[in-house]
């Protein structure tokens, strides 16, 4: 537990930082709140994915209803792909919806264009120093608070015991022998991925841009300048080409949605993916989406070595929850995202697999396996570069079109010349 | 000035008619039988007019103000929206993704328009010929298929066609005894638009069909009688007879069609979630997506949409023109 407690104390030392400069934002602007507090209405929260387990959606409904009699709360569940579209029409419509998760990345999109209700008031209330640093500074634009954390999570390897160990092989601990260890599973069992790797899943191709010292783009002045064709991202690229051909059978232009489909069926040896997916694995087989229970002994799970060894740069997903600036009951969407944000209803996210927005909760995901290699991957996550218009590189499609290229054994330099001039275009304009 | 005229249309005389809205101040005898026609298309029509103006007018005027502005993410949310004259324009048409990408849907539009006219008109010679029990059979089958909603379908067809899971893998595989284990249709440009001709034309086909069928029951039995007594096989009396008979069917379904497959959009888009390359994949539909609600630049998306407006107009005017001839004669 020892990386832990070490991630904890940065963690919390970056929270003061941002706590520190946020309050200087935040005086003079306390007043608003309980004038309408007595007004009934009705609240509807976009939550994204089955990420969000149901125990904590009762829970905000069973709360929110109790204490605000007259009121109702109605979660409507909204799928990741095209969000951003989704959330930019509706948002900016007279039926806007009054709570909504966005992804992390996503967030300064709309704090930028003024999408959200102003939360800096409440960035005392809500946590404060406690609310993980990184999501507190994609949920804040121009000095302001607009999205609160809600939740994090790190990608982590989950794998099949029994092939590993019947290759010979141990659990790497370097991402050379992550991949070497890939591609021998694959050749060893064949119709077997050793690393699945679907052609559009480019947040897991981050990681070995960032091991070999890549970055996806960077700032100086108001410029961006997109870096992967950069000579330490296109080492990065060329391993996330090796692992696609030699050592993934996954579809070259599949997505990464349902992973746990093919890990049951017994073609993959290694996922790379959220931590949440270990649930959808061992999901009941009569659940609506069936997983393998059967398979629990067999899962391991480990996180994603970094090029020397310890845990690698992972990319930092997660997501913000924050209010609609066109909410016809602001007053009541703020008491919804504050009891997303208590000590309770976040504990249940905890206890689900994912990472509190809260600090102090980071001992809620527990003891086992799984909880320690988020705490390991968490520490080293990094996330996408921090420009309002990095959303719309996203909602492009343009990455998941280069990794699919890669993945077909396109050339690997001419084709990361070609997407650096698209972001450049995106992010500069 | 109170029986103001409103709308006046071309009269068949080439002179011009006019179409007071609301009767003029009342004659001592109330309003005679003839009065009354005269005004009657007009108010008539007015419901649907203001209507179509605010459903379609409205909404094309914005998006002709919008397709001169700079309008981003941050204008959607009401930051104002600065005119830019003619930027957005010069930035589409020398862009050469947009050629790109309007010859890849004119392709794809006229292979679909072939294929379905094609198979639509054979479905139709079919069922005029067969008995009332498959007529009926095949009837049923046009509807259920008509009745689909594009998404439906096309998620149910990318099942079909899925690179680990899908029917149609498993199936060439058993038929030919090729490898097909994790063939993907959809990642090569050019299969990915046979997967989706196939669903745009099961579509299609059934409006097709369903239209050419009830113009066929208008073609007279005795000719084609005489011309088979003639000695006329099938294809000489389908070409001399029937299609001279549903010229005008033909044309109007062609350009109803024409129209559909260029605005094509819910398949595309769907498909390319399934799997393929988008950048390679986009139809005008979708591009204008793309950049509109994709990458937040509403202004260039408006003057793609607005291109492909004057694209459609085009189109649709030969078919208003046809349309009242056919009236006419």
């Amino acid at each position: 537990m020892n990386t832990m407690r070490k991630t904890t104390l940065a963690v919390t030392a970056l929270g003061v930082t941002a706590a520190l400069a946020l309050a200087g934002c935040a005086g003079g602007s306390s007043s608003g709140g309980n004038t309408d507090a007595a007004a009934t209405g009705d609240i509807r929260v976009w939550l994204n994915g089955t990420d969000t387990p149901q125990a904590a959606r009762d829970y905000l409904k069973t709360t929110f209803e109790s204490e605000h009699p007259g009121s109702t709360l109605t979660i409507e569940e909204q799928a990741w792909t095209g969000l951003v579209d989704k959330l930019t029409t509706n948002l900016s419509g007279s039926d806007s919806p009054d709570v909504v998760e966005v992804g992390n990345t996503q967030a300064a999109a709309f704090t930028s264009a003024g999408a959200f209700l102003d939360l800096t008031d409440q960035y005392d209330a809500l946590g404060g120093s406690d609310l993980l640093p990184g999501f507190v500074e994609a949920g804040s634009y121009d000095g302001k608070f607009f999205a609160a954390p809600y939740y994090s999570g790190a990608r982590l390897v989950f794998y099949k015991k029994d092939l590993l160990a019947k290759a010979g092989l141990t659990v790497p601990t370097t991402l050379d022998q992550y991949i070497s260890n890939g591609v021998a599973l694959a050749a060893a069992n064949p119709g077997v991925s050793g690393i699945y790797f679907p052609g559009q899943d480019w947040y897991n191709a981050l990681p070995y841009i960032w091991e070999n010292g890549g970055e996806i783009a960077t700032q100086s002045g108001a410029t961006w300048t997109s870096s992967f064709s950069s000579p330490e991202s296109i080492a990065g690229l060329k391993q996330v080409q090796e692992v696609m051909t030699k050592a993934s059978v996954a579809p070259k232009d599949g997505n990464e949605t349902d992973p746990q489909v093919p890990f049951c069926e017994g073609v993959i040896a290694n996922l790379s993916a959220p931590s949440w997916v270990k649930g959808s694995i061992l999901a009941p087989a009569d659940a609506k989406a069936p997983g393998c229970p059967d398979q629990e002994a067999n899962l391991g799970v480990y996180a994603l070595p970094g090029k020397s060894g310890g845990a690698a740069h992972v990319f930092a997903g997660g997501s913000n929850i924050a209010v609609s600036a066109k909410s016809a009951h602001p007053e009541l969407a703020k008491d919804a995202l504050a009891i997303m944000l208590s000590d309770d209803y976040q504990t249940i996210l905890g206890k689900a697999g994912l990472v509190p927005a809260k600090v102090s909760l980071a001992s809620t995901i527990g003891t086992d396996d799984v909880a320690k290699a988020t705490a390991e991957a968490a520490a080293n996550a990094k996330l996408t570069p921090a420009s309002p218009k990095w959303a719309d590189v996203e909602a492009s499609g343009a990455l998941q079109d280069f990794f699919v290229a890669i993945g077909q054994g396109g050339d690997v330099t001419a084709l990361a010349q070609a997407l650096d001039q698209k972001i450049d275009g995106i992010l500069n304009s | 000035m109170s029986s103001s005229v409103m709308l006046v249309r071309e009269h068949e005389s080439g002179g011009v008619q006019e179409l007071p809205l609301r009767p003029g101040p009342k004659k001592k005898r109330g309003p005679s039988r003839a009065k009354a026609g005269r005004f009657t298309p007009g108010v008539l029509l007015l419901p649907a007019l203001v209507i179509l103006a605010v459903v379609i007018g409205w909404p094309l005027v914005q998006l002709f103000v919008m397709s001169f502005q700079e309008f981003g993410r941050a204008q959607v949310f009401g930051a104002p929206a600065p005119f830019v004259g003619f930027d957005n324009y010069t930035k589409v048409l020398s862009d050469p993704q947009f050629w790109a990408v309007l010859l890849r849907s004119v392709l794809f539009c006229l292979a679909n328009v072939i294929t379905a006219m094609v198979l639509g008109t054979l479905v139709a010679l079919l069922m005029n010929r067969v008995n009332r029990f498959f007529k009926v059979l095949v009837s049923v089958g046009l509807l259920l298929a008509w009745a689909m909603p594009a998404l439906t379908a096309t998620i149910v067809w990318g099942w079909m066609f899925d690179t680990q899971y899908g029917v149609v893998n498993y199936l060439l595989e058993a038929v030919t005894g090729q490898d097909f284990t994790n063939h993907s249709w959809l990642i090569d440009p050019f299969s990915f638009f046979v997967v989706a001709t196939i669903i745009v034309t099961w579509g299609a086909v059934p409006f097709v069909a369903f239209t050419i069928f009830a113009g066929l029951t208008q073609v007279p039995e005795e000719v084609l009688e005489a011309a088979q007594l003639d000695g006329a096989g099938g294809w000489k009396r389908f070409r001399l007879i029937v299609f001279p008979y549903l010229r005008s069917i033909f044309v109007v379904v062609i350009i109803l069609q024409v129209i559909w497959d260029l605005r094509v959009f819910t398949q595309i888009f769907a498909l390319q979630g399934i799997g393929g390359i988008k950048e390679e994949t986009s139809t005008l539909g979708v591009y204008i997506y793309q950049t509109s609600l994709g990458k937040g630049d509403y202004g260039t998306g408006g003057a793609i949409a607005v291109i492909m407006v004057i694209l459609m107009v085009s189109i649709s005017l030969v078919y208003v023109r046809r349309s009242l001839k056919q009236e006419e004669s």
